[in-house]
């Protein structure tokens, strides 16, 4: 809580909680490392603490909803949330294996340099040209393929709409079925 | 051209506004003071298609930012949002949701802090003398006899812009479907044909921005 007053790294104590509710809570989806071998389930090692930090207390408010996510969120104490997210974005991220390389390059162009006829942003303006992301936009590089096809559906269909994942709405929309399946596999592998 | 004040409030193509009527957001945008630095962590949303450094692109679609008055980027923020200009491009990344009116602000400092990046888009190069008299005659009143704009009067720094966005919205504008034009611009370059307008954004492309 005082690292969280202060707004400094988390305290000592503060860590080893945030390794026992890991343990207990987070690491059978999301593994101890935050390297998820579940395809559905996201990787969060790496990830900014601040965009861990706004992702659990989306859940908490609603203004992200998920059948998974959104009771477990609930059962912590807001106060770990800091202590959480600086645990994952200290764990080192893996990368996923590449099954289609032409996908994959195809997925890279669209990535780095988007669309500008149909007016598709470059990714990378927001999550970076290597995928680690911000803290307000998530580390993409070496995610499963299946979870980042899922969260861009969700957002095409409205499902995830709160703040800045509006604009991802937009984004999604102007990509096809194959584009993003392509900008996945090319991410998957980073 | 009629003075400013006896100008048409509210002209076919803008949507039943005033031209860059300074109220609502827009008003309140321009009284924030605009912090560079959380202007460039705001600005990763527009660099996708704006690309690093505020560039733009040659092929017209994206203007250069970089360098531009704070005041114009911000009317033209602010009325792309509202849907006074029309660009449905952009204006699902410019919603309140996505941007705050003082990261606009934000924004609008660190863009117009930035250094203006040369050898941009420019035209064929064919028809330079007459896009020079043209753009004494009809366009340097107000953009400037270098193309620096006039940041009060927010007229934007036209100087070294990407040829194709020019001739782009020189064309929005002429034929009312830019939805913000500036009347008196509308009804200077009514009777431009494709040629004109190509003559004369070829002619400010090729302008040293101050």
């Amino acid at each position: 809580m005082l690292g969280l007053l202060l707004g400094g790294p988390a305290l000592a104590g503060d860590t080893e909680k945030a390794r026992n509710i890991v343990t207990e809570v987070c690491s059978a989806c999301h593994g101890m490392d935050g390297n998820s071998v579940i395809p559905n389930f996201p990787k969060l090692a790496g990830r900014h603490p601040e965009y861990l930090v706004r992702e659990l207390k989306e859940f908490v408010s609603g203004t992200r909803t998920s059948a998974i996510m959104t009771p477990i969120a609930a059962k912590l104490d807001p106060d770990d949330f800091k202590a959480l997210g600086e645990y994952f974005g200290a764990q080192k991220p893996t990368s996923g294996q590449v099954l289609d390389q032409k996908a994959a390059a195809i997925g890279m162009k669209l990535y780095q340099d988007g669309d500008e006829e149909r007016g598709v942003p470059s990714c990378a303006g927001c999550h970076s040209s290597d995928g680690a992301g911000s803290k307000r936009f998530p580390r993409l590089a070496g995610q499963h393929r299946e979870y980042l096809i899922e969260q861009m559906y969700n957002f095409r269909n409205d499902v995830r709409n709160y703040g800045a994942a509006r604009l991802m709405r937009e984004v999604a929309k102007r990509l096809s079925e194959d584009e993003i399946k392509a900008v996945a596999e090319y991410l998957t592998g980073l | 051209m009629l003075p400013a004040q006896e100008r048409t409030p509210a002209s076919a193509d803008s949507g039943g506004q005033a031209w860059n009527e300074l109220k609502g957001e827009k008003l309140q945008a321009l009284g924030l003071k605009g912090d560079v630095a959380r202007g460039e962590e705001a600005f990763k949303i527009c660099q996708g298609c704006h690309r690093r450094g505020a560039t733009g692109s040659n092929s017209g679609m994206y203007p250069r930012l970089a360098g531009q008055h704070a005041t114009v980027l911000i009317e033209q923020i602010t009325d792309i949002r509202s849907g006074n200009r029309r660009n449905p491009t952009m204006e699902p990344f410019a919603e309140e949701h996505v941007l705050t009116t003082q990261e606009i602000a934000d924004i609008a400092a660190y863009l117009q802090a930035l250094p203006i990046p040369p050898n941009l888009g420019k035209g064929p190069g064919t028809a330079l003398a007459r896009g020079k008299e043209l753009y004494a005659r009809d366009c340097a009143s107000c953009h400037g006899d270098k193309g620096q704009g006039n940041a009060g009067k927010f007229f934007p720094l036209v100087a070294g812009q990407h040829f194709k966005y020019l001739v782009r919205e020189a064309r929005f504008i002429r034929d009312g479907s830019r939805g913000n034009a500036n009347p008196d611009m509308a009804r200077v370059i009514k009777s431009y044909g494709d040629d004109d307008i190509e003559a004369v954004a070829d002619y400010i492309s090729r302008l040293a921005p101050p």
